[in-house]
């Protein structure tokens, strides 16, 4: 998926994961789309969760063993 | 109008100093106005230099547990407290605590307020979400 900035959080542990998330979305343009990486398995939920509290849009998931991948656009 | 988050804080060890910390980032990260409020054991949490510990026995595995929550990323205990407060996270004292702990204005942390009842009632009774944590 196309994606203008990446953000890992791998190895981070909630609620960093999401704290983190919304710096990063602060930094970035309305229509910008963030790719997160995960592995906390409490992202699953959290960040649709994050997403649909804010109104940034989640516009695709993927997961890969342990590994979450998320594209968000940004509101 | 933003949502809103309250909450009490009433215990001073560090599983109840945490789980605020926690909760009250993860809120400020969704874009919620948080304002905890430290009452009894809870309001030596506000004090400078402050380094909870678990509760009875476990006391002794804090330094485990405090390792184990850095591995993760989660900042030690003051640290995290000036982290929330960056992000917007409110820091209320409970005033008449205050003496009964021996906790002087001047002991507390930068940027902890002074509350009443009657202030943190009004804030609590404005929130969609009340916790209590003790």
């Amino acid at each position: 998926m196309e994606k203008d900035a990446t953000l890992d959080t791998k190895g981070l542990m909630c609620p960093m994961p999401i704290v983190q998330l919304a710096k990063k979305v602060k930094e970035m343009r309305p229509g910008q789309v963030l790719e997160l990486v995960a592995d906390d398995v409490g992202a699953k939920e959290d960040v649709p969760a994050w997403c649909s509290r804010t109104g940034h849009q989640l516009v695709g998931s993927e997961q890969d063993g342990k590994i979450l991948r998320f594209y968000i656009k940004v509101k | 109008m933003a949502d809103k988050l309250s909450m009490v804080v009433s215990e001073g060890s560090f599983d109840k100093a945490m789980m605020p910390l926690i909760l009250g980032t993860t809120a400020a990260a969704m874009g919620t106005e948080v304002h905890v409020f430290y009452t009894f054991f809870g309001t030596k949490l506000l004090t400078k230099g402050v380094k909870p510990k678990l509760p009875g026995m476990m006391r002794l595995f804090t330094g485990m547990f405090v390792g184990r929550m850095k591995k993760v990323g989660i900042p030690e205990y003051t640290e995290f407290v000036k982290q929330a407060m960056d992000m917007g996270v409110n820091f209320y004292a409970c005033s008449t605590t205050m003496g009964l702990m021996g906790v002087q204005e001047s002991d507390l942390m930068p940027g902890v307020k002074v509350l009443g009842a009657a202030a943190f009632l009004k804030l609590a009774g404005e929130s969609n979400v009340s916790l209590f944590i003790g």
